[in-house]
């Protein structure tokens, strides 16, 4: 009997030990670092589908054969606001350019905001609505803003959280293969 | 004084038997019962049962700890929406779930994986019930060995003569 209880007493501690070790060596780690990166990073563009204000369909293959930036905004979003300069100067600079897209999708708004915030701003960059959020359910979004480089061969090769800086889309357009 | 063994044998007749056997069968009925009721295939379930089950599961990507059910933001309802769509296809929640895996991380599953560091999170409980369990059983044996002891004719006797003997002047 004395022999039997310090067997369970040692396997008792054999497995405290190893739950401890095991947390042990948890500690630090982030259990939510994967929703600080893409998961699409390296992957096929998604399929999707967005509509202009004036109407126009945008299928994910109206992508292929061009470099593109892919951006999620919203107006009511300061950040957007803050980033939305950068937009306007990295449009400008690409406006020339048929092998260049700059596609802003709103990711969740109102058709009224976004008429008027364009209206206003009058945008050198594509602006498209996505009703029912399906674009940005796609692309693993998870605020706003948020920019995917896409290559010419419907990869997407880069990405941002957050505001992007004009260096930040040209280093991600040149990753995308652009000029 | 009796011999040890002897409150066994009186603890142990058949109505204590009956007792015992009656206990084992309701606990292995209840445990039955429980698996039954925890392994119900996923068939039973209506479609809306499905997508709320599988949003309740689903963190709301632009929250910090409301599942897709239980948020209103512009992604839980495209998600809830989604789910509605792949459940009508035809697709499995394993699926369903691995393809939100896929486009976000696992983290945005909020009942951990059941492999990795998630396996400890689901076993452990288990393996601390089965450790505590077996520990009961031992405890439980120890007792039953543990002879009753009454007290007998003579040990009350001796008992009267000690007591006498204090009494005296």
């Amino acid at each position: 009997m004395r022999h039997r209880t310090r067997w369970i007493a040692a396997a008792v501690g054999v497995v405290v030990l190893a739950v401890v070790v095991v947390l042990a060596t948890q500690i630090g780690s982030d259990p939510r670092a994967d929703a600080k990166t893409s998961q699409l990073a390296g992957k096929p563009l998604p399929e999707f589908t967005v509509r202009t204000l004036d109407g126009t369909t945008i299928t994910s293959d109206d992508l292929l054969g061009r470099s593109t930036i892919v951006n999620f905004w919203n107006t009511w979003c300061v950040p957007c606001v803050q980033e939305a300069p950068a937009l306007a100067r990295f449009g400008a600079a690409h406006a020339a350019d048929d092998s260049v897209l700059l596609l802003a999708v709103v990711r969740d708004d109102t058709r009224r905001a976004v008429e008027k915030w364009v209206a206003s701003r009058d945008p050198a960059w594509t602006v498209a609505l996505d009703p029912g959020g399906q674009a940005a359910l796609a692309f693993g979004t998870r605020g706003q803003p948020e920019t995917f480089a896409v290559s010419p061969d419907g990869v997407i090769v880069a990405y941002q959280f957050g505001p992007a800086t004009q260096a930040d889309l040209e280093t991600m357009l040149r990753a995308a293969g652009g000029p | 004084m009796t011999a040890p063994g002897d409150a066994d044998v009186a603890a142990d007749g058949p109505a204590a038997r009956r007792l015992r056997t009656a206990v084992w069968v309701v606990l292995i009925v209840v445990a039955v019962a429980a698996l039954a009721y925890a392994l119900r295939p996923a068939g039973s379930r209506t479609d809306a049962e499905r997508v709320r089950d599988l949003a309740a599961e689903i963190r709301c990507p632009d929250c910090e700890s409301l599942s897709a059910l239980d948020s209103q933001t512009g992604s839980a309802r495209a998600i809830r929406r989604d789910l509605r769509q792949r459940v009508a296809d035809g697709e499995s929640d394993a699926d369903i779930r691995r393809t939100y895996a896929d486009r976000y991380g696992d983290s945005v599953l909020l009942k951990p994986a059941s492999d990795g560091l998630g396996l400890l999170v689901w076993g452990l409980p288990v393996l601390l019930v089965v450790v505590a369990g077996a520990g009961l059983v031992v405890a439980f044996r120890r007792w039953r060995r543990t002879p009753t002891l009454q007290a007998t004719d003579a040990d009350t006797a001796i008992v009267e003569q000690a007591r006498a003997r204090r009494a005296e002047p």
